[in-house]
């Protein structure tokens, strides 16, 4: 029997979600997905300080659970174009879709990461309150996630960090948090994953869980991954290139030929 | 001595300022938790201190001193973001700004009321004369900022921790701060009868810092927070009635910074 403060709390909770059913940040999510998890066309990004176009007229698109590389050189607009798709960055022109519908915040089907996370060095947080962060667009008011359990020790499985889910985040290596970051991202139920230089903190062995966790056949993500490494690029099933202002396809998945190249 | 502690706890007024203080220290420590967390000590101190001229006012004009207060503070929190969205301006800047020119409008009011002692106990907290009706206010405002904070835990907690993620699941990081702000406002109004416009700032701030140089998490860091305000701020409400000449919102102050000092050589 639970005791009777849960109880009191578990009852005034759903009376608050039953007044206010929708947590109001949470962008409501269609089911559409189609054979296509990234349409874009013609799309161009100004950056206003810069008063130029990082790149136009680009246009692809990416299949449902293909593994994707961007590559080009520094400052080509890897990270834009990934900032832009994630919703943080507007766009100039063009139309971009993801599982059918615009790029905007609140989506949790859609993740993003950073190559170097902005976190609060000064806000003490545990790892596994971390992979618990993907669970909050989830959840209704008064909530806690302690029902989400099962999926945060899975997804710690996954990515092997079982043995450190009640250690500092600010006590990790780059490795270890960067693997806590796409735990994360997979408890949030995401399933587009934008990933800018997710191997740039790695070791030999984080990358190895890493790739493990984005190639496996059982996971079933949409990757799209900016890297620098193109000798990895065997392992992807399609090859962007941004250079220059214009993207262009190296290899495609199988069954989805160059539409642009 | 004893016998003097004991007394104070049969005293009716001594009785009513402990329930006030602990009333006080748990909204501003569970407030003071995110403040310290997310290094907004300046703009909590401006907010603290910007309520003057709206109190001033109020008395000057018959009102009641909370509402002056809270428009004061509310004024305060809308001049420092416009002042920041301006080009060229940093939020740094604009909280200076606000803060020296609500104080000096605070102090040039009480020069032309002509009676710069009706104010001392606004400036340095007369916590030993709370009413029954200051209890309520306080006890009102608490309920409030606890239920908010309550209700946007796990966003805040979000949002303070990363704000780019937080944004992207659609959270609005800038709404948040703007209710941490008002919530700041609420309880910086509620606390300032006991500790004074001057001193206010530290209710918030000293105890969260010690709480934050304990606490792994954030629950525990608030935890601590309230135990070293309420335990400190009682300890610094015995001194006052011990030795009659220390005010009691200094020694309240003081009490909450002995902990900190506990800590801080325990860590060095």
């Amino acid at each position: 029997m639970s005791p009777p403060k849960s109880h009191l709390r578990k009852l005034f909770s759903e009376a608050f979600n039953n007044l206010f059913p929708a947590v109001p940040y949470a962008a409501p999510e269609t089911n559409e997905s189609g054979d296509w998890a990234v349409e874009v066309k013609n799309l161009a990004v100004h950056i206003k300080s810069q008063n130029s176009a990082v790149f136009s007229g680009v246009s692809f698109e990416i299949p449902v659970h293909c593994r994707t590389a961007l590559i080009g050189p520094n400052g080509s607009g890897k990270s834009t174009l990934l900032k832009t798709l994630a919703g943080l960055i507007p766009q100039s022109a063009g139309e971009i879709k993801l599982f059918g519908s615009m790029p905007r915040i609140g989506r949790s089907r859609i993740a993003y990461l950073a190559q170097s996370p902005q976190l609060n060095p000064d806000f003490p947080l545990q790892l596994k309150r971390l992979v618990q962060m993907g669970t909050y667009a989830h959840h209704g008011w008064f909530e806690e996630c302690h029902h989400a359990d099962e999926k945060v020790a899975s997804a710690l499985k996954l990515l092997e960090l079982e043995d450190l889910v009640d250690r500092s985040v600010h006590n990790l290596s780059g490795g270890q948090l960067q693997r806590g970051l796409l735990a994360r991202a997979a408890v949030q139920g995401a399933e587009i994953l934008l990933l800018d230089e997710p191997y740039a903190a790695l070791d030999t062995k984080s990358r190895e869980i890493v790739e493990n966790f984005l190639f496996h056949k059982d996971n079933s993500f949409t990757v799209i991954m900016a890297t620098h490494e193109t000798a990895d690029s065997q392992k992807f099933d399609r090859v962007l290139e941004i250079r220059d202002g214009s993207l262009k396809t190296i290899h495609a998945c199988a069954g989805h030929k160059n539409h642009h190249a | 001595m004893l016998n003097t502690l004991l007394s104070a706890f049969q005293e009716d007024f001594f009785l009513r300022a402990l329930l006030a203080l602990f009333l006080s220290g748990i909204s501003a420590a569970c407030l003071g938790s995110y403040i310290v967390l997310r290094r907004m000590s300046f703009i909590s101190t401006a907010m603290t201190h910007s309520i003057l001229p709206g109190v001033v006012l109020a008395v000057l004009l018959g009102f009641s001193a909370y509402w002056g207060a809270l428009i004061a503070a509310l004024l305060t929190a809308a001049g420092i973001a416009w002042i920041s969205s301006r080009k060229g301006s940093s939020e740094d800047s604009a909280i200076g700004v606000m803060l020296s020119v609500m104080f000096a409008l605070g102090i040039a009011f009480m020069g032309l009321s002509h009676s710069w002692r009706d104010f001392t106990g606004l400036l340095f907290g007369s916590i030993v004369s709370v009413s029954t009706e200051d209890i309520g206010v306080i006890l009102g405002t608490t309920l409030i900022v606890l239920f908010c904070l309550r209700l946007v835990h796990k966003e805040l907690e979000l949002a303070s921790f990363d704000e780019e993620y937080a944004h992207l699941l659609g959270a609005r990081p800038g709404l948040l701060r703007s209710v941490l702000l008002i919530l700041i406002a609420l309880a910086a109004v509620a606390s300032v009868r006991l500790v004074g416009a001057l001193l206010t700032t530290a209710l918030f701030i000293i105890p969260s810092t010690t709480g934050a140089l304990i606490g792994k998490n954030l629950k525990e860091v608030m935890f601590w927070s309230v135990l070293c305000a309420c335990g400190g701020g009682t300890l610094g409400l015995i001194i006052s009635y011990t030795f009659q000449g220390i005010p009691a919102g200094a020694a309240i102050v003081l009490g909450c910074a002995i902990p900190y000092f506990i800590v801080r050589i325990k860590n060095a």
